[in-house]
């Protein structure tokens, strides 16, 4: 039973490389650049922009397919829906009965789902491009509170351990003969109170330990905790933060200030 | 100053209707090296957790008689403050690593005491070495082996700097290898670092090599103390309080009881070796010379 993937692959590439916090604000403001662009040209453009920043990261092919497989299926039925739930414009191309498919909402469908595709992309290459240490970091240095950072951290560094005790309680209660893949829905979903019980009871348990280990640990002794690892900005991530402002801000100021329809 | 030192202490869990501890009184010297064994159940770890304050700060409960850690009384510090004298290590491997990778892990304690950076490099370096974990920084402590997790466990105490480690029945989940790599570094702490440790055990098998001094406990009340030596002079004492005795007090005693005179005892392999070869085989061949 695969739980969790952890999507960060290891490389050494310009975007690997890049400190945390720029590539969190960077995915920050593309994605809202995304959401004011309307136009499915602009989009177009902010998706080979995106599409290149992924080449760089030099992400694989089975790897990208596997995590936004879910979104392509999403992005095949915004096209599908949207015409058919927005009836608006001229002209018409097809009506049959209350639906009516208009040229301007199939445009606009496509445009939603290169909006969908960019969002996710966009996302996909900070997961990929950044161990979740680093992110996790990132994060508190951007002004996360420490203790919910550590928070964070824990919960993903618990992901597989918690997917193998679901593992072993789920061979032990069929070893007892529970059968989880065969009846009804219900008689089925009713089986898996067997696992999960259990494996709250585990989680539970640990979550006790580790509440002794953090303590053991002088976990909240002092406010003026220090770090061993500290991220510095070197030149190149200042010059990637000011290309990613700039791409920002010129269509956000053309949209806002000069009102150019975008 | 004692390092520890339990006086007439019981203690009840909170919910619980029996005692866990019963008039428990006994001190570790500062540089001793102490196991505590029992069988389940004994109170082992309820005396571990009192070692750092966990019990009574973080596990509530009913606590008569004086625990005092370096001098101070455990309820007057928090576990916080104790931290910086005791550092513990627990039976699960599993719970008690939480970062993301080996060195976040040995630098959490520091960290969290505000130590200079400069310095909590040093001590993570200086720890990890220490265990045989060098090199092993960026690995995640879930890929880690059992034995593995368990000394990043101890580097990850040691890097605070402390007086005293306390271990829970640390080789409880692993296997004999990762029993083997375990105990080394325990050995190395004694003998090279003269580190104060109270190390609790079920199987006292590797841990009488280096422990100058065993207690045992029986339903939370001490059952016996002693040197090591003396203690396991009587295999018997121990079986009958479910403890298996080392093979090697075993073979002692039963060349002691079959020949009379001879007063055998081995803490190590080594030891017995030396002793039999010198004194027992060379008896032998003198006899028959
Ligand atoms: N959190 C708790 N709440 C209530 N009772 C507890 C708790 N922890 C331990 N006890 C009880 O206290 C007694 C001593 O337990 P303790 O865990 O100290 O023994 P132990 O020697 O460490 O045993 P083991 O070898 O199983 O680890 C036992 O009777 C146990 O049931
Ligand atoms: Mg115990």
């Amino acid at each position: 039973m695969t739980v969790f993937v952890d999507l960060y692959t290891d490389a050494d590439t310009f975007l690997h490389r890049l400190d945390p916090r720029v590539k969190i604000v960077a995915v920050v403001l593309l994605s809202l650049l995304a959401l004011i662009i309307g136009n499915l040209v602009h989009l177009l453009v902010l998706l080979a922009f995106v599409l290149l920043l992924l080449a760089l990261g030099r992400a694989t092919l089975s790897k990208t397919v596997f995590a936004l497989k879910f979104v392509f299926r999403i992005m095949v039925m915004i096209v599908v829906l949207w015409p058919i739930f927005d009836p608006s414009g001229t002209p018409v191309l097809a009506e049959l009965g209350p639906v009516k498919i208009t040229e301007p909402a199939i445009w606009k469908g496509v445009a939603m789902a290169v909006r969908v595709c960019c969002l996710a992309t966009v996302w996909y290459i900070l997961m990929f491009t950044t161990s979740q240490r680093d992110l996790v970091r990132g994060l508190v240095k951007l002004g996360l509170r420490f203790d919910f950072g550590l928070a964070l951290a824990i919960a993903l560094r618990f992901i597989p351990t918690f997917g193998v005790t679901v593992e072993s309680i789920t061979d032990a209660q069929r070893a007892r003969g529970l059968e989880l893949d065969k009846g009804a829905p219900l008689r089925r979903s009713k089986n898996y109170v067997a696992v999960l019980v259990p494996t709250i009871v585990s989680a539970l348990r640990t979550a006790d330990m580790l509440s002794l280990a953090l303590q053991s640990r002088a976990y909240g002794a002092r406010p003026d905790r220090t770090y061993l690892r500290d991220l510095k900005m070197r030149w190149t991530d200042a010059l990637a933060l000011a290309v990613v402002v700039t791409i920002f801000a010129i269509p956000a100021i053309a949209k806002y200030l000069l009102d150019a329809s975008l | 100053m004692r390092a520890l030192e339990f006086n007439d202490v019981s203690f009840t869990y909170k919910g619980s209707g029996s005692k866990a501890l019963e008039g428990v009184s006994f001190a570790v010297n500062k540089g001793e090296f102490i196991t505590l064994l029992g069988r389940n159940g004994s109170g082992k770890s309820t005396i571990c957790l009192m070692s750092n304050g966990l019990i009574p700060h973080a596990l509530p409960g009913a606590l008569e008689g004086a625990v005092r850690i370096f001098g101070q009384e455990v309820r007057e510090r928090s576990v916080a403050e104790f931290s910086k004298s005791v550092g513990i290590v627990f039976q699960e491997p599993e719970s008690q690593l939480f970062c993301m990778s080996v060195e976040e892990e040995v630098a959490f304690g520091p960290e969290n005491l505000a130590v200079p950076r400069e310095e909590i490099g040093d001590r993570v370096e200086w720890a990890l070495e220490l265990v045989g974990m060098k090199g092993f920084n960026d690995r995640s402590p879930f890929s880690l082996s059992g034995g593995e997790k368990q000394r990043v466990a101890i580097a990850a105490a040691l890097s605070m700097r402390p007086e005293m480690l306390v271990l829970d029945e640390p080789a409880y989940a692993l296997d004999p290898v990762g029993r083997f790599e375990l105990y080394s570094v325990l050995k190395e702490l004694k003998q090279k670092h003269g580190m104060t440790v109270v190390l609790a055990e079920r199987d006292p098998e590797e841990a009488v090599a280096f422990s100058d001094r065993l207690l045992l406990l029986e339903d939370g009340k001490i059952a016996g103390v002693g040197a090591t030596r003396n203690v396991l002079r009587d295999p018997q004492k121990l079986s009958s309080l479910g403890i298996a005795p080392p093979q090697l007090s075993e073979l002692a005693a039963l060349l002691n009881s079959r020949l009379p005179g001879e007063s055998f005892s081995f803490l190590s392999v080594e030891e017995a070796e030396r002793t039999l070869s010198e004194d027992f085989f060379a008896q032998g061949r003198a006899r028959r010379a």
